[in-house]
């Protein structure tokens, strides 16, 4: 078998102790894909790959899915579908409740100058309450600080769905050589000019003046999710791309 | 007389569900598609629960009460391992296509009045667990299902597992049993005529059958006992089908 440090586990399955991180100092942290069955259990919920880190103390299960569940503190790509008196009401991902954005909750903005975002436009917003009784809640602008940290609508360009594994590739610090994703970085390097924005529900917008462009660089993200691609599998799907838009 | 063949799964058939899973198994061909947790209608909230639909297509037709009779048998089994207090108020929807089932030899063409089919109930109850798989909803534990037919054969009485439609014709009784990964029954649905002891008799074929231990690695894998030889492993089929679509999904490593 494969290395049991890091074990396939699914649903309801035992895991053995002494996998568990164990520290006298830190409390012990859980995250998705794990459920804590009191006194002391844990227990997988879905199937995927158990991961531990020692360092931090925690544990989660590394697992892929399509269906974005909110969680606060995500930065997410909504799109607002209609306003009301105090609140635009978003969609994160289609046939879940509407989230709600506050009117004022942009930087710098009053009653008399705040953005007014029409049905159909794009936020990137963060948000701030998940809880399954609530509907989920979002904002553009940062509490503590007032400023914006890059939140706001995204103007022009176009929307691509992937799954959320490679929405969370992209969101790495170092996507290139942790998460294998080269494509932004090789089409960089091609000339195109382009601007990204990754939401974790599984949402990538790609900004840019030519439409070649910003399909292009839509296509390759696609294809990479899709086909599974490795490293030298996307350089080849790079000069096809960049050949087909001469 | 039909030959049983191995199971057979492919995960994530439907790119544009949430999850998706094609199953075959003893002739019998199902497609689900689970999507969900996604907004519940206002007359199936449950303010504590998610609420889980279930529903069956038959291979021909639109399907009437007996899939009604399907449905609800696969609902009241999903909802217990599927963890439902985590979405309040949301659905988790289930659809199942029968693709392909098994040929009565025995009957002439002409389309056969549906009745009561518990055969066709363990495919259509993988295909759902495999669904949920593939597309992250959590659950309690997982779950395997199977079929056992009490048929009288030369005189004497055989408990057959994965029964073909001739069997089902012919047998006493037919049962459909389904446990968790836990080793507890979930599902015990039975038709005909059949004493305690036969069902105490079926209830132990059925658990050596779904709840069959996976084999430790001590140096060599031996077959222990010569008794396994009814049907399939069929959590470890499950658990080598989940192991392969978790491997690939995780290639960029």
């Amino acid at each position: 078998m494969t290395t049991t440090e890091r074990p396939i586990v699914l649903p309801g399955d035992t895991i053995p102790p002494h996998l568990i991180p164990s520290s006298t100092t830190k409390p012990l942290r859980l995250g998705p894909g794990l459920r804590h069955v009191p006194p002391s259990d844990i227990v997988p919920v879905v199937a995927g790959q158990l991961i531990t880190n020692h360092q931090k103390n925690s544990m989660w299960v590394e697992y892929n899915n399509n269906r974005y569940l909110p969680t606060p503190g995500d930065l997410i790509i909504a799109q607002i579908t209609r306003s009301g008196p105090d609140f635009y009401y978003c969609l994160l991902s289609p046939y879940t409740p509407h989230a709600t954005l506050p009117h004022l909750s942009f930087e710098s903005a009053t009653k008399k100058t705040r953005p007014q975002l029409l049905p159909g436009s794009l936020v990137y917003a963060r948000v701030i309450l998940a809880n399954k009784h609530m509907d989920p809640e979002i904002e553009c602008v940062s509490q503590s600080t007032g400023k914006s940290d890059g939140l706001g609508e995204l103007k022009g360009g176009m929307v691509f769905d992937v799954s959320l594994q490679f929405a969370r590739r992209l969101l790495m610090s170092r996507s290139r050589e942790e998460g294998k994703v080269e494509v932004l970085e090789l089409l960089g390097e091609e000339g195109l000019a382009f601007e990204i924005a990754v939401g974790r529900n599984g949402k990538i917008w790609v900004g840019g003046e030519d439409v070649k462009v910003v399909v292009a660089v839509g296509r390759a993200l696609r294809e990479t999710d899709e086909a599974g691609l490795g490293v030298e599998e996307q350089r080849r799907l790079v000069r096809r791309l960049v050949k087909g838009m001469k | 007389m039909t030959v049983t063949t191995a199971p057979e799964a492919a995960l994530g058939v439907l790119p544009r569900a949430d999850g998706s899973a094609k199953y075959s198994h003893a002739g019998y061909t199902v497609t689900a598609s689970v999507n969900g947790p996604i907004e519940a209608q206002r007359r199936d909230e449950h303010p504590y629960e998610a609420h889980v639909d279930v529903i069956v297509r038959p291979a021909a037709g639109v399907g009437g009460t007996r899939e009604r009779h399907l449905e609800s048998i696969l609902q009241s089994s999903l909802t217990q391992i599927v963890l439902v207090k985590n979405f309040p108020r949301s659905l988790v929807q289930i659809v199942l296509q029968v693709e392909d089932a098994p040929e009565n030899d025995y009957v002439n063409t002409k389309l056969v009045q549906a009745s009561l089919n518990f055969a066709i109930m363990p495919a259509l109850f993988q295909t759902s667990v495999l669904a949920l798989l593939s597309a992250g909803v959590p659950m309690r534990a997982t779950a395997t299902a199977t079929a056992v037919a009490i048929v009288s054969r030369d005189g004497t009485k055989t408990s057959v597992v994965d029964p073909s439609p001739r069997d089902v014709e012919i047998a006493r009784s037919v049962h459909v049993l389904a446990f968790t990964s836990h080793d507890e029954l979930l599902l015990a649905e039975s038709e005909g005529d059949f004493t305690v002891q036969e069902w105490n008799h079926v209830y132990e074929t059925a658990k050596d059958v779904c709840c069959r231990p996976v084999p430790t690695k001590e140096g060599m894998e031996m077959i222990l006992d010569d008794e396994h030889t009814n049907g399939p492993d069929l959590r470890h089929f499950l658990r080598s089908t989940m192991e392969n679509k978790v491997a690939s999904d995780l290639h960029w490593k």
